[in-house]
């Protein structure tokens, strides 16, 4: 899939190699097709800083930023919404951005729960989802022009 | 045509405590019941059922209570009875459990089964009794409820025959 723009696309300043991780959440959707997990990426976050801080200097590993998303999800939606199987496949501490997963039925939960969350320890911010794919793969290349990072 | 539906869910609080169901009252249910959806469904569960919640009927000696709820968000309201497993009154706490015995469009076809219910339970009761008045007395019951289902049965019957 790579294509004579290979260089440009390094040097592209929309996919900044650097960030290669983004938040993406890959949904599956439970035994509906011979009981395979079907998986929908729900969203990458391609851009820096997937989740922006109002002030700057706020750190997070990856352990409070599930956390912080599954209390997001027990205020709307109550803890059996809260227990679903979400997965945080990469997160990157500096830009505070992550690829999530989740089944195609939380899909919709996910991102509701992700608009409405406000702050964290008092501290305004905002979650940016960038894309949303049911293929890993999608995530890490630019279907357009069918290049892959 | 277009009107509000709603679905009614017929259900029997449990417990060991005989004080418990003694202490049920319509509005320490209504917000026990809420609090519990808010719990279970957060947010979005407690606004989307306390649109149509009611409690419609409470009997306190036996404790059936008959709960009203939208029909889009029933289930919310079904699968969060479950998870109450106390009841609290004045300081007091009972450990209970309900029980979901009939869920109906309208409160007549809830009535109609709790009738069947009632019958039902009133032989069971007969079986287990130890007590001679106690048999007497629910012997009593048991052939004024059979006279009542054939006094109904016989008037269906003859309002047919009329049509």
């Amino acid at each position: 899939m790579r294509g004579a723009g290979g260089a440009a696309w390094a040097a592209s300043p929309f996919q900044p190699r650097a960030l290669r991780a983004s938040v993406r959440c890959r949904a599956g959707s439970g035994l509906q097709r011979r009981g395979r997990l079907w998986n929908r990426v729900l969203s990458a976050l391609r851009a820096p800083g997937a989740r922006e801080f109002q002030d700057c200097g706020v750190g997070l590993n990856a352990a409070q930023f599930k956390q912080l998303l599954i209390s997001a999800v027990k205020d709307l939606f109550g803890e059996v919404d809260a227990a679903l199987p979400l997965d945080i496949l990469t997160y990157e501490e500096k830009t505070l951005s992550a690829i999530l997963r989740i089944c195609s039925s939380g899909l919709v939960k996910l991102w509701s729960s992700l608009t409405l969350l406000g702050s964290y320890k008092g501290k305004k911010c905002a979650f940016r989802v960038i894309q949303v794919s049911p293929f890993l793969l999608a995530l890490s290349g630019n279907s357009r022009e069918l290049v892959l990072d | 045509m277009v009107r509000f539906k709603h679905r009614y869910l017929l259900c029997e609080l449990v417990s060991d405590d005989p004080r418990c169901r003694l202490s049920l009252d319509d509005r320490v249910l209504s917000s026990l019941v809420r609090d519990t959806i808010a719990r279970v469904h957060g947010t979005f569960g407690a606004a989307a059922c306390s649109i149509g919640f009611a409690v419609r009927y409470l009997n306190a000696y036996t404790g059936i209570v008959l709960l009203r709820c939208r029909k889009e968000f029933y289930q919310l309201v079904w699968s969060a009875l479950p998870f109450i497993t106390y009841l609290e009154n004045k300081g007091h706490r009972y450990p209970c459990f309900f029980n979901t015995l009939h869920v109906g469009g309208t409160i007549r076809t809830c009535q109609k089964f709790l009738i069947q219910y009632n019958r039902r339970q009133l032989l069971i009761l007969l079986q287990n009794c130890t007590d001679e008045g106690e048999r007497e007395a629910i012997q009593k019951s048991v052939t004024r409820s059979c006279l009542l289902e054939e006094e109904e049965e016989s008037g269906e019957e003859a309002a047919e025959a009329i049509e």
